[in-house]
This record gives structure tokens, C-alpha cells and sequence, in this order.
């Protein structure tokens, strides 16, 4: 079996570097083919992996030693379990479809080959981070997918907000690495180890501060990968990239890295429940913070965008409250209909010539049918709907936070649901339905090429039935993960469903009934909360004013003043006095034989004075 | 290989005197050879290292002035023995890069020079015989700087000169002191760092002698605030002076630390390791803000090479093997990687003659090779994981952790930071539209620079990936090293430390 996960996770690879080789050159289709095909193998095998594991059998190897100093050993090992197992098939599918679909998107770019390199190198740092077996092993994978992130979002790197967002995206997920550094750190000093099998089984023998502190570092590092307020602005941004970076990395796959994270330590945060709600908390603020800034955004990838956040939210409630494998079956889902949501939002950017903004398209059902199927498909699977996927992972949220008492997140994500509802059925209706604005402005959609739509099915058949796989899944990751015990009532479990369903099918409503009838009025874009929304809180605008311009300041500052104007001006202040000194004394050697005299006077007299007072060693 | 050591120490000069009969035309070709000579010895000593064996190895002991205890004493071990090969390995890089026509001829010799004493100073085990080495490097240094810089090349050149000069006038102060106290506690004369080990200090004497070897060592590194003379030696030094400086002669002051501060005065560095580690914090912060300022993109690297070497003093202060190890390693890999970035940078100097970044722009687009290849350096001097600079800062930054978490953190800063000025750097240069018509027809890297850049980038991957080779027999030294150091302290405050800062587990 051990060949199974070599191939897994090198097939990838080796696309990116077979690629790699082509990459300043004109378009290759094969690049693009070939580092399809080999993710395909890699999603394969994981598959049979996915049929080897079960409750007894892991799959557990060492591949050789890495970093080994002072008592620190950390090896390249790795891990296939039920939980990296799940993460492996849905980080390969993702990315197979995503690899066959760009053969399309990327059709007429001059930096085709390249744009293989980057993915295929992605897919391999991802499996890194989730088959590894130790937190440096994770630490490889994480920084991995940053690099593979910055290199992909600055894609097109002649555009200023291409490469702008990629340093954002990049230096603020460091920000947070270096939160999960220090966690690294602390653990290695109290456990003297970082492989997770030592870790867990040692933890319980630490003291409740150190756990904290671990805990909080760790879930620092969380929030940079997955966006989490207030380390959030850089998602938004990151959607500069190609659009089939955004459906893997910036959807499916890296972003979730986080949550993947947390449930990872499991065991470490089921000691510290404190922590836990503390991060559930944050998820249920991100979930319905983010919704809001979709609800008025006209950017098509921004807004699912946003919503990627939300439910990046909705995941962290729940693994937050201790409900691991909901956490984990929540994030599978989402992979699949996200990633669905943005392909679709690619093909309409194709067919309207990359334009974004939503209130330029309206009615292109009628030019692209195969799309727009899917993208409410997707959009019905977000929203939450029975029998869609999305009902059954995001439910269990609901259930879990009403069943550990937290009224205040469950209310939150009820409220979160209604605008996820609302604002996927907004993009839907004004993309593809009413008025046709695009004709005015002189687009001509067109469908894309039929190997696309097909590349999507898998996928949307995914988001269609994957919920009704729940009770396996439970089944098999519960092997590893602490399951959660629900102790609610049936039936008021069943009037949480009914309400939830009921209030995403009124947001849906509302939305289809308001954007058939023109949507609202022009008037609503000068009232405050609009502008506070459009403008997402003005937050980064403050990042901008409060950190940014006076960092930049504080440096050259630092610079110009600092070091230039006191501590080299010191050194060359005592270079010019010692110079000054000598240039003056030089004057002692006159030739004058008088003065010169005078001197050997002073001297001797000071050489008596010498002579008599101070006397050393007698 | 009894003599290898003598060997590889003057096989260079006494080239490098040859080459005043070698032809101008040929110069460079000699220079070359010679370099690639002198590595190939460096690695024929790796060969025959045990990487085993914590002790010194290929010991050469010749009395030299014996009724004073003066010798000729080499010998390598893990902790010189990659530095050594550092230094052979840029000298033989940095040659092969260079660039520069008028008076080809003296530049090879003095680089030749130069290598003798790199290579003296951290093979030498006599103290005095180290300071010779130490003082000659300067010399050579000076010349090149001098003769082959840039406008204000006098100024940068003596700036350079004197400050670090006047920093060692005190060491050899100080090194006499200690040869007297070794004369007085055991009746003979003796320089022989070995003999010195054996010593312990009253705590009084170390804090003294520490102060002493300390202005020298900090102004070579260069610590806050005796860095000043590192910026004017960079922005005008030729590409070969800066590769060579920032690569190896740099390090010689953060080896100093770990070969004569650690083990020599144990209780001293550990009485004054919060107030280094402060101090190394602010080399991180302030010297990557500083860089995050510049305009020239030579400043930036100079200045980033400062942040870097923060992070290996706080790794070398952390006194475990860790800390120290990851401090050493870091040696290297920003030997590496800084050599590589200033190679970089006289790449498009030689071809635009600025290093402004205002007037770049969009070179990925012109010089796709250049670019990548200044990406992989860009992301080993951030730290990417799986490249060599990893390895050291993660080890250095965790080797610190067990001593002050919150030092640890703000020295961590530099890794956001880093991130902040290179990536800085990297888009105003590299990405965009080409705005500049006169970058548009740029030539992209030719033979000779692939031929010095390449072997960095395949060392900087193979030693991300696989540091073990490397790793092993510094480790090895180190924990001897910290043996000797928990042998000979006299406090118990120190010892306790030692203890703590190598053990798992425990209260804060």
C-alpha cells in the first residue's frame, strides 16, 4: 500500500516539474494534459487508499530524516488515516477537475505552461500538509501552499493588483505563521517531539496554561490560512487570480488548511474548551460578517468570495465546539459545490470577456444553459436545501451549536443561512436571469467548450448526493476523531431543520422575488450601511492608514534619520574628532626649536608629577 | 592528508604570488582553476572528516615561539569545517562570476589573498595565529573595495578598514590578558585554544575578557549599532567584495562567538545573553525595516544580511545545541543565499548600470531565468521551508524559545518582515509592465553567470531537503562544545541555565 501513498502524493509533482521545464515557453497543450492526467493517478490512488483504511489499518511511513539537532528529530513521515484519507480524495478530485478545466480556461494564455507548473506544484505542497505526520512535516505543506498561492494570484503579475494582492496574501498569511511557529516551538520544548502519535499521547500530562498557549498559537496560524477575522482582507484580494486558482486554492482547498489544522490537534483543543469557543465564536462572527459584505458586493468572484469566508466560519463553529468530524464533513462538502460555484463563475467570465461586475450580465441563461444549471445547483447546495449537500453538513452546525447551548451562534448562523441563501440567489438572478444588461453593452456570451461542462459534472453531481454519504463518513472518520454526542431532542432537532430550511428557502425567496422585479432601488447605494458594506467595513482601508502608510514611515525613518543622522553620524563624529585631535597636536612638531622646547618642559614636568604620585605594582 | 590543513590554508597565496607571473588575459582562468583546486581540497577534507568524532580532527601542532606558547596549531572540526568549505566554495563562485576587466590581474590575487585568510581564520586554533588571519583579511578586503568600487569607494573602504580594526585592537587586549592568567594559573605559556578550554574563569575576569573579545566580534557581524560601516562597504563595494563579504567574512564574527565567547567565558555569555538577545532583536527589527526603506536594491540585501545575522546570534545565545547548531547552519545558508542575491544584483548592474529599483520593472517578463532564479534565493532568504534558510532559522528561533518566549517572538517579526521587504523588492523590480524602454531589450542570464548561479540554487534545494549531511557533525561539535561549557562554568545560575536551556519539559 505503501506505493499507493508515494504515488499520491509525487504524481503531482512530477507534473509540476515535467511543466516546470516548458514553462518559459509558447502554449504546450501536453503540459496541460499530462499534469492532469497525473493528479488523475494521484486521485486514484488516494481512492484505494480511501478503500484500504479502516478502523485498524493506517497506513504509517517513514520516507527518511529531515532536520535532526540537539534532541530534535523530525523526519519526512507520513500519515494516511481517516481523516487525511478524506482530504486526499477531496483535495485530488478538486484538483483533477480544476487541472482538466484550466486546459480550457487558460486556451489562449501565453504563460500556459507555467500556469500547470504552479497548479501541479500546489496539489503537492496541499497533500504534504495533510498526509504528513508531524507538525513540521504540516508547517512544510503550509508554507508550500502560501508560496504556490502567491505565484498563482500574482499570475498575471504585469497587473498592480495581481502582484499587490499576492505580497498581501502572502505576508499576512506570515503574520500568522508566525503564531504557528511559536506553537510549534512551545510544543517542542514541553513534549520533545512534533510528531503528532508522541504529541497526543503526551499532552495530557501538560498543565492547562501551557495547552492554552498552545492551542492559541496554533489557531493563530489557523487564521491566516483560513482568513479568519481580522486576517480576512486578503482572501478578497486574492481573487486577482486566474479562476481556477480560486475555486482550488481559494475555495476548496487551502483555505481550509485551517480548519483542517484545528481538527488535526483535536485532542489538543478537546482539553481546552475555553479555547474552542473562544474560535467557534470568532467562526460565527466570520460567517455572518462575511455574508454581509456579499450581500451588496457586484464583483462575482468577491462574492464567493465572501461567502467562502462565511463558511469558513460556519466550519470553524463547529470544530470549535468539539464536533470534529462535522467540522471535517462540512469542509468536503463545501470543496465540491464551491469549487462548482467558481468553475461556473469562470465560464461567465469567459463569456463576458473577464467583466466582473455582476450588474453588467443578467439574463445569460439563454446563451450559456449548461452553466447556469450548475451555478444554481451549487448555489441551491450553498444555500442549504434538502436533499443538496450543503443541507446535511450545514445543518449539523446549526444542531451542534444549539446543542451546546450557544444560542447566540446558533442564532448567528441562522441569520448567516438566510443571507447565504439570499445573496447566492442575488448572483444567480443577476447573472442569469432578467434583464439582459449585457446586450447593451455590446457583450456576446457564449457557452464554453463542452469538455468543461463535462469536467464540472463530477462535481455537481457531488454537491447533488455527497450528503447523503453523512452516516458513513461519521462511520469511518469517528475511527480517529472524538465523535460528538448530541444530546438534543429528536423532535426539537427536527424544528431546528424545518426552521433552518425554512429560512433559506424565504432568503431564496426573497432574493428571486426582488431581482426578477429590478432588484432594489438606486437610492439604497447612498444610505450608510450599504457604503459601510461595499467598502467591507472599511477595514482595509484602516489596515492601509493604521499599519501600512505609518509602517512604511516608521521605516524610512528608520533609515533616514535613525541610522543615517545618529548612529553612522556618531561613528563619523568620532572618526573627526580623533582626526581633528591629531590634525591640532600636529602642530607640536613645528620644527620650531623653541616651542618645541617649551614642550619638553611641559613633558618632563608631567612625567615627574607622574613618577611621584602614581605608583603601580611595588 | 596530515598536512591537508597547511594545504588548504596557503595553497591560495601562494598561488595567488604565482599569479604576478601569470599573463593579464589568463588571469581569470588561473584564478579560477586555483579556487576550484582549493574546494576540490576543502571537499577532499569533508571526505576524510569522521563525521563521527565531536573533537578536533587533522590536528597540526608546531611550536613556533614556545618559551611563549606560540604555535602553528590547525585542526577542524564541525563547527569550522563548513565554514571552511563555504569559504572555498564562494571564493570559487564568486570568481567565476565576476565581471570586472581592468586590473583583472591584482583583483585575482588579492581574492586569493583574501581566501588564505578566510580559510586561516577558522582553521586556526592558536589564538594568535586567529588573529593574524583575523587582522590580514582586512587588508585584501580594503584593496578591493578601494580599487574596484564605486564613487565613494575610499570612504566605504576606510570606514570599513578602520572600524573593524579598531574593534580588534581590544580583542588582542584582551587575548593577552588571557594568555597572562593562563601563565599565571598553570606556570607555561600557552595560546592554544584547547589549553584555554580547559580553563575556568573567575566570573569577575570573564565579564571583562567577554567585553573585550565582544566589540570585535560585533563589530565583523555587524551587531546594532556597529553596523554602519556593513552599508557604505555593500552599496560600493565590486559584486565579487560583496559576495565574498556578506558570505564569509560576516560569519567570522558570529564563529568567533561560538569558538572563543561561548566556551571560553561561560558564565560571562550567559550573564549578558538577554541583554545580546536584545540587542539581536533589534538588529532583526530595525535593519528589516531599514531595508524595507531603501530605494537601491544592493541596500536592501545589505541590510536584510544584518536582520539575518540577528537571528544567529539570538540561535547562538540560546546555549543549546539547537539554538547553537540552527546558528551555524544559518551561517551557511545565508552564506549561500546572500552570496547568491548580491551575484543577482551585479547581474543587472553589469547590464543597466543602476541598482535602483525605481528604474526596473517588469523584468520577469524580459529575463524569465533571472527572475526564477532570484525567486528561489528570494524565498531561501525568507525562510521558505524545504529551502536552506529554513533549516537555521527554525532551529536558531526554537533554540531560543526555551530561553524567552517573548524574545523569541519579536525576533520571529523577521520573518514577516523579511517577507515584507523582499517581496517589496521583488514586485517593484520584477513584476509589472516593462516601464523602462531601456530594460525592454535586457539580455537574459548568459553562460558564465548560469554557471555560477546554478550550483547555489541546486545547493540551496538539496540542502533544504536534505540537511542531514551537514547538520550531523555540527550538532556533534556543538554538544561537545556545550559539554566543555557545563565542564568549566563557576556560577550556579549559569549552570542551571545550561541545564534548563537542553532539557524537555518542566515549569517555566
Amino acid at each position: 500500500m505503501e506505493k499507493y501513498l508515494y504515488i499520491t502524493l509525487f504524481a503531482p509533482l512530477l507534473g509540476s516539474l515535467i511543466a516546470a521545464l516548458f514553462a518559459a515557453q509558447k502554449k504546450m497543450l501536453f503540459t496541460g494534459i499530462i499534469t492532469s492526467i497525473l493528479i488523475g493517478i494521484s486521485f486514484l490512488s488516494s481512492v484505494i487508499l480511501l478503500n484500504y483504511i479502516d478502523g485498524d489499518t493506517i497506513l504509517h511511513v517513514k520516507m527518511m530524516d529531515w532536520i535532526s539537532a540537539g534532541n530534535i528529530d523530525i523526519p519526512f513521515g507520513f500519515v494516511v488515516d481517516q481523516v487525511s484519507v478524506i482530504m486526499m480524495v477531496t483535495v485530488t478530485l478538486v484538483s483533477t477537475v480544476v487541472h482538466v478545466y484550466s486546459i480550457g480556461y487558460m486556451e489562449h494564455d501565453k504563460s500556459f505552461n507555467r500556469f500547470f507548473s504552479y497548479l501541479s506544484a500546489f496539489v503537492f505542497s496541499m497533500l504534504i500538509l495533510v498526509m504528513s505526520d508531524n507538525f513540521a512535516g504540516l508547517f512544510i505543506g503550509w508554507e508550500g501552499v502560501g508560496l504556490c498561492s502567491w505565484l498563482l494570484i500574482g499570475f498575471w503579475y504585469h497587473k498592480h493588483s495581481a502582484s499587490w494582492a499576492a505580497n498581501e496574501a502572502f505576508i499576512m498569511n506570515r503574520i500568522a505563521d508566525l503564531g504557528m511557529l511559536m506553537g510549534l516551538f512551545l510544543i517542542y520544548w514541553k513534549v520533545g517531539s512534533l510528531q503528532y502519535d508522541i504529541v497526543f499521547a503526551n499532552i495530557v500530562n501538560l498543565d492547562v496554561t501551557t495547552l492554552t498557549w498552545i492551542g492559541v498559537f496554533l489557531f493563530i496560524g489557523a487564521m491566516g490560512k483560513s482568513a479568519q477575522f481580522p486576517l480576512h482582507t486578503w482572501l478578497a484580494d486574492a481573487m486577482e487570480g486566474p479562476t481556477p486558482v480560486s475555486a482550488l486554492i481559494h475555495a476548496a482547498t487551502m483555505v481550509t488548511a485551517g480548519v483542517y489544522l484545528v481538527i488535526r490537534a483535536g485532542e489538543i483543543y478537546a482539553l481546552i474548551p475555553e479555547v474552542g469557543y473562544v474560535i467557534a465564536s470568532l467562526g460565527a462572527f466570520v460567517a455572518v460578517f462575511a455574508a454581509s459584505m456579499a450581500l451588496v458586493n457586484r464583483d462575482l468572484k468577491r462574492i464567493i468570495a465572501y461567502s467562502t469566508l462565511s463558511q469558513l466560519g460556519y466550519m470553524f463553529v463547529a470544530a470549535g465546539l468539539g464536533a470534529y468530524w462535522i467540522a471535517l464533513f462540512h469542509l468536503m462538502t463545501h470543496a465540491f459545490f464551491k469549487s462548482l460555484l467558481f468553475l461556473g463563475a469562470g465560464n461567465v467570465m469567459h463569456a463576458m470577456n473577464d467583466e466582473l461586475d455582476i450588474k453588467k450580465m443578467g439574463g445569460l441563461y439563454d446563451s450559456m444553459k449548461a452553466t447556469a444549471i450548475l451555478m444554481t445547483l451549487a448555489s441551491i447546495a450553498l444555500a442549504g436545501i434538502y436533499p443538496f449537500a450543503g443541507f446535511f453538513s450545514k445543518d449539523k452546525i446549526l444542531e451542534v451549536a444549539f446543542n451546546h447551548e450557544a444560542y447566540l451562534l446558533w442564532f448567528a448562523l441562522f441569520i448567516g443561512a438566510a443571507l447565504t441563501a439570499f445573496y447566492s440567489f442575488r448572483l444567480v438572478m443577476l447573472v442569469f436571469f432578467g434583464e439582459k444588461v449585457h446586450k447593451k453593452l455590446g457583450f456576446h456570451p457564449h457557452e464554453v467548450q463542452p469538455f468543461v461542462i463535462y469536467a464540472l459534472t463530477p462535481l455537481a453531481l457531488l454537491a447533488i448526493v455527497a450528503g447523503f454519504f453523512e452516516h458513513s463518513f461519521h462511520a469511518f472518520v469517528t475511527d480517529l476523531l472524538k465523535d460528538y454526542e448530541f444530546t438534543l431532542d429528536h423532535s426539537i432537532a427536527l424544528i431546528l431543520i424545518f426552521a433552518t430550511s425554512a429560512v433559506a428557502l424565504s432568503g431564496i425567496g426573497f432574493a428571486v422575488y426582488k431581482y426578477s422585479r429590478g432588484g432594489f432601488s438606486e437610492s439604497w447605494e447612498k444610505k450608510g450601511i450599504y457604503k459601510l458594506l461595499i467598502n467591507q467595513y472599511y477595514i482595509p482601508k484602516f489596515y492601509e492608514l493604521t499599519i501600512q502608510k505609518p509602517l512604511y514611515n516608521l521605516s524610512k525613518f528608520a533609515w533616514q534619520k535613525i541610522d543615517l543622522k545618529i548612529v553612522d553620524a556618531t561613528v563619523d563624529m568620532i572618526a573627526r574628532v580623533l582626526y581633528g585631535t591629531g590634525d591640532t597636536a600636529r602642530k607640536i612638531q613645528s620644527g620650531n626649536l623653541s616651542s618645541m622646547l617649551r614642550w619638553m618642559v611641559a613633558g618632563v614636568a608631567i612625567l615627574l608629577v607622574l613618577a611621584i604620585f602614581i605608583r603601580p605594582m611595588v | 592528508m596530515n598536512h591537508i590543513l597547511t594545504l588548504i590554508v596557503f595553497f591560495p597565496i601562494v598561488a595567488g604570488i604565482f599569479a604576478f607571473l601569470v599573463h593579464p588575459k589568463s588571469v581569470r582562468v588561473f584564478g579560477i582553476s586555483v579556487a576550484t583546486i582549493e574546494f576540490i581540497l576543502s571537499i577532499i577534507l569533508w571526505l576524510g572528516f569522521d563525521a563521527n568524532t565531536s573533537g578536533i580532527q587533522f590536528v597540526e601542532y608546531i611550536p613556533l615561539i614556545s618559551q611563549f606558547g606560540m604555535s602553528y596549531y590547525l585542526g577542524v572540526d564541525g563547527i569550522s569545517l563548513f565554514l571552511v568549505i563555504l569559504s572555498t566554495f564562494m571564493t570559487m563562485v564568486a570568481l567565476i562570476a565576476v565581471s570586472i576587466k581592468t586590473d583583472i590581474k591584482n583583483l585575482v590575487i588579492a581574492v586569493l589573498f583574501l581566501e588564505t585568510t578566510m580559510v586561516g581564520v577558522f582553521l586556526s586554533l592558536d589564538i594568535i595565529l586567529f588573529y593574524l588571519f583575523w587582522e590580514a583579511s582586512l587588508v585584501p578586503m580594503l584593496y578591493i573595495i578601494g580599487a574596484w568600487g564605486s564613487e565613494r569607494r575610499i570612504y566605504a573602504a576606510i570606514k570599513f578598514f578602520l572600524y573593524t580594526f579598531a574593534g580588534s585592537v581590544l580583542m588582542l587586549v584582551g587575548i593577552l590578558y588571557m594568555g597572562y592568567l593562563f601563565y599565571e594559573a598553570t606556570g607555561m605559556w600557552s595560546f592554544a585554544i584547547t589549553d584555554w578550554y580547559q580553563m575556568a574563569l573567575p566570573f569577575g575576569t570573564q565579564l571583562w575578557l567577554f567585553g573585550a573579545f565582544f566589540l570585535a566580534f560585533a563589530i565583523k557581524v555587524p551587531m546594532f549599532p556597529f553596523h554602519t560601516w556593513l552599508p557604505y562597504a555593500h552599496g560600493q563595494a565590486p559584486t565579487i567584495g560583496s559576495v565574498i563579504l556578506a558570505a564569509v567574512l560576516l560569519k567570522m564574527g558570529t564563529y568567533g562567538f561560538v569558538r572563543f565567547s561561548l566556551p571560553l567565558f561561560p558564565d560571562a555569555s550567559i550573564y549578558f545573553m538577554i541583554p545580546i538577545a536584545i540587542i539581536a532583536v533589534i538588529m532583526v527589527i530595525y535593519a528589516a525595516m531599514v531595508a524595507y526603506a531603501q530605494e537601491d536594491m544592493k541596500q536592501v540585501i545589505a541590510y536584510s544580511s544584518i536582520s539575518h545575522m540577528g537571528i544567529i546570534i539570538l540561535g547562538t545565545f540560546a546555549m543549546n545545541a539547537e539554538g547553537i547548531t540552527g546558528s551555524i547552519f544559518l551561517m551557511i545558508s545565508h552564506g549561500i543565499v546572500s552570496g547568491a542575491l548580491f551575484m543577482l544584483v551585479g547581474v543587472i548592474y553589469d547590464r543597466r548600470h543602476t541598482k535602483m529599483m525605481s528604474q526596473f520593472g517588469g523584468l520577469a517578463s524580459v529575463m524569465p531565468t533571472f527572475a526564477t532564479i532570484y525567486g528561489i534565493m528570494l524565498m531561501a532568504s525568507v525562510g521558505l521551508p524545504l529551502t536552506i534558510g529554513f533549516v537555521g532559522e527554525f532551529l536558531s528561533l526554537m533554540g531560543f524559545y526555551r530561553i524567552d518566549w517573548v524574545i523569541t517572538l519579536f525576533a520571529g517579526t523577521g520573518i514577516i518582515l523579511g517577507a515584507l521587504y523582499m517581496l517589496t523588492l521583488y514586485k517593484r523590480s520584477f513584476f509589472g509592465e516593462v516601464t523602462n524602454e531601456e530594460n525592454r531589450s535586457l539580455k537574459d542570464l548568459n553562460g558564465k553567470e548560469l554557471s555560477a548561479l546554478i550550483p547555489l540554487v541546486i545547493l540551496v534545494v538539496l540542502l533544504g531537503v536534505y540537511p542531514k549531511p551537514i547538520l550531523g557533525p555540527i550538532d556533534l561539535s556543538v554538544k561537545k562544545m556545550i559539554q566543555t561549557m557545563d565542564n568549566k562554568v563557576v556560577t550556579k545560575e549559569a549552570k542551571d541555565l545550561i541545564y534548563k536551556a537542553n532539557s524537555i519539559g518542566g515549569g517555566e
